[in-house]
């Protein structure tokens, strides 16, 4: 199955070498025949059903074992919500609902939210990309039970976001909307968790490619007659920006690994806490060492920090999960803190 | 970018039960009055007779071969053992450099004779050692060096001052690097050499220097033209650079580097619990998130030394980072005193937090500064 990962991230780093350029950024709409084309080649290589069971024609490889594709994906900087498609069919699939084709996206938020004969209403927030998609997954508790959600068609109050100018989000304010799908949602299937999960790993690749650009540009422009890389401050400063990546990295290869593992939680917040750290790091410094280009649309940069300023923010921030993480410990009264690490 | 991961290695049901192992040990002796628990313990806490325990206990020199009384277990083995000793605050200065990076040089670089002279006392808990790197002249620009090596009839002739030599005055030994032909033009880096010093010999001075807590574990160690046998020379003549920056690695990549001060933040959690529940879930939550991201790295760094890499550029990171996490976390803890007063802690904990306070500067100093750290990692990203 390595292998096989191996081949999917070769293949996918081809198609996206291929597809995306800073250009395409810029025009994110259901319209682009370029974005279609991007999307049709991720389609054709089953990208989208990755982690979805074989019965639903998935390629069934757990997704905690595809983060590295995460990371690929927006280390590319990807103008599709890939990221989210993945993680959607991946729960619609586990709660045994056939996900659709094409795009799915998800709601971060919801707020008042009511089901009656088969319909909702209610407000659905912070929806990434609803401008490409009508297929939207939304996890919600109702009367205690977990439910996975799928709609697929959407009319209602649209709300196009701010978001930082990143992805393009919606909130949306429907009444008595179609539902496709509902179905519990299994135990271990935590939204939250697998959100922070998906955002970390998004940061991560978006990290990379950040320090990247910043090597580079740095190599590459001249004052005081040296390059900008070979000055001391600048060269301390680009290093902290791999020491945070690193530690995000290190973070995210647990989880690869271990997956929620059995106590189901500290690794996650670990790890949403350690990449948004480390994107504060590493929008500041980047945009430092950038000088005044990285602070224009035309250069890609801004591109990556908005995102990362997004995502930093989604599914708990670094706050929420060190007093989610704290709580945790220090409610475990029997426990001291060397016992409890190890 | 390989050198930038830090695979993720899963704590085996054996290694668990080493862990326990160690763990009832230690606990035994601090229950018998054995030890008190002591922060910066393996550069402060000295007590040749625990490190004769440990050696006894089968707990050094662990990665070691067999035949010169070692134990032939794994670097991760070492690495969950050495854990467990400076989480407790353990006194284990005395073998801490000889059982880290003095007795894998030797096993690597040295000739027989010095292998089965000097690896057995090592493991066995008995034998000390000192680095022999800064000089006064020479700190962060460790090439340097001026101490001079020069070859004799039957023999070396060593001649110079090394300093911050911790623990030169318990150890027996101390790897020196000198310098064995004048540096090249293009290249300062060939002509030095490493040499293994019996610190018992005719003309080798070692005096004293307290630092700025009160305390001697400094010394300045003068070789006054100190006759060396023909085979002191550790490894191959003009190669010392090579395999200096060879037991750097070892030296910067444990967990010594992040748990240094842990017994002060296990009182500290300890104590105040109740008081940190209403009010401190967050920062003891940042405060587990870097110890368990920095035990992973550092953890997977062991595995690397295991399959025989060379993490120079990993052991950088974990030590940048580890030496940030401590800072961040005394500042915590003091910024927490506006919740409980300094002087309302218990005098134990007060003591403890001034130890580390005063002691912090030189985490970042020891073991290569913060700058050479960054410029090393540079130099990887290839900025220099």
């Amino acid at each position: 199955m390595i292998e096989e990962l191996e081949i999917i991230l070769e293949t996918t780093s081809k198609i996206l070498q291929k597809h995306v350029s800073h250009g395409l950024r810029k025009n994110i709409d259901s319209e682009n025949t370029d974005i279609l084309n991007l999307w049709n080649d991720i389609e054709k290589n089953g990208l989208p059903k990755i982690s979805v069971k074989e019965k639903f024609g998935g390629y069934e490889i757990p997704f905690f074992s595809i983060l590295p594709l995460i990371k690929i994906v927006n280390k590319h900087g990807t103008p599709l919500p890939l990221s989210e498609t993945i993680l959607s069919n991946y729960i619609l699939s586990e709660s045994d609902i056939n996900p659709p084709n094409g795009i799915v996206t998800f709601a971060t938020n919801t707020k008042n939210l009511q089901i009656k004969n088969n319909m909702i209403s209610g407000e659905i927030l912070s929806v990434p990309y609803l401008n490409l998609t009508k297929n939207l997954l939304i996890v919600n508790e109702l009367n205690n039970v977990k439910k996975a959600i799928l709609i697929n068609e959407i009319n209602g109050k649209i709300i196009h976001k701010k978001n930082f100018l990143a992805e393009p989000r919606y909130d949306i304010k429907v009444e008595n909307l179609n539902i496709a799908e509902i179905k519990p949602i299994k135990n271990n299937i935590n939204f939250n968790f697998l959100g922070a999960i998906l955002r970390s790993a998004q940061m991560i690749g978006a990290m990379e490619r950040v320090l990247d650009l910043s090597i580079n540009y740095c190599s590459e422009r001249k004052q005081f007659g040296r390059a900008l890389s070979k000055f001391q401050a600048i060269q301390h400063q680009i290093s902290e920006m791999a020491v945070e990546l690193s530690a995000s990295s290190a973070a995210l290869s647990t989880i690869t690994e271990l997956g929620l593992g059995e106590k189901n939680s500290s690794d996650t917040a670990i790890l949403k806490i350690r990449a948004g750290f480390a994107a504060g790091k590493i929008i500041a410094i980047s945009h430092q060492v950038h000088g005044a280009i990285g602070f224009t649309k035309e250069y890609e940069l801004s591109y990556f920090t908005k995102n990362l300023n997004s995502w930093r923010n989604d599914f708990g921030n670094e706050s929420f999960w060190e007093e989610f993480l704290g709580k945790r410990f220090l409610e475990k009264n029997n426990k001291n803190l060397w016992e409890y690490l190890t | 970018m390989s050198k930038f991961n830090f695979p993720f290695i899963k704590e085996t049901n054996e290694l668990s039960n080493l862990r326990k192992e160690v763990r009832e040990f230690i606990t035994t002796c601090i229950n018998n009055n054995e030890f008190t628990p002591s922060p910066d313990a393996w550069v402060f806490s000295a007590d040749p007779s625990f490190s004769k325990k440990i050696g006894s206990k089968g707990w050094l020199g662990m990665s070691f071969p067999k035949e010169y009384g070692g134990h032939q277990r794994t670097a991760l083995e070492r690495y969950v053992v050495t854990e467990e000793l400076l989480s407790s605050g353990a006194p284990v200065a005395a073998h801490w450099i000889a059982d880290r990076q003095s007795g894998s040089q030797i096993l690597r670089y040295g000739n027989e004779k010095q292998k089965s002279s000097i690896i057995p006392q090592i493991t066995a808990g008995e034998c000390f050692f000192a680095i022999g790197m800064s000089e006064p002249d020479s700190g962060s620009d460790l090439a340097s060096v001026k101490t001079k090596a020069t070859k004799t009839k039957d023999g070396w002739k060593l001649e110079g001052r090394k300093i911050w030599s911790t623990g030169a005055h318990l150890a027996h030994y101390m790897i020196v690097l000198a310098r064995t032909s004048p540096a090249s033009e293009k290249n300062r880096h060939e002509g030095l050499s490493q040499f293994l010093v019996d610190l018992s010999l005719p003309n080798v001075k070692i005096t004293g220097i307290p630092d700025m807590t009160g305390q001697r574990h400094f010394n300045e160690t003068l070789f006054d033209n100190v006759e060396l046998s023909d085979d002191s020379l550790l490894g191959e003549e003009g190669k010392g650079w090579k395999q200096v920056v060879g037991e750097l690695a070892l030296e910067r990549s444990g967990p010594e580097r992040f748990l240094s001060h842990f017994t002060l933040l296990d009182s500290f959690i300890n104590e105040f619990r109740n008081s940190l529940i209403h009010s401190g879930t967050k920062i003891v939550g940042k405060l587990i998130s870097e110890i368990q991201t920095l035990r992973r790295m550092s953890f997977s760094v062991a595995s690397m030394l295991q399959n025989g890499e060379s993490p120079e550029t990993q052991a950088a990171f974990v030590k940048e980072l580890g030496n940030k996490f401590e800072k961040m976390m005394i500042e915590t803890l003091r910024e927490f005193s506006n919740i409980v007063p300094l002087h309302e802690w218990p005098n134990q904990l007060q003591n403890l937090f001034q130890d580390a306070t005063l002691r912090i500067p030189s985490n970042s100093l020891r073991g290569g500064t913060t700058e050479i750290m960054k410029g090393i990692i540079a130099r990887q990203l290839g900025l220099r």
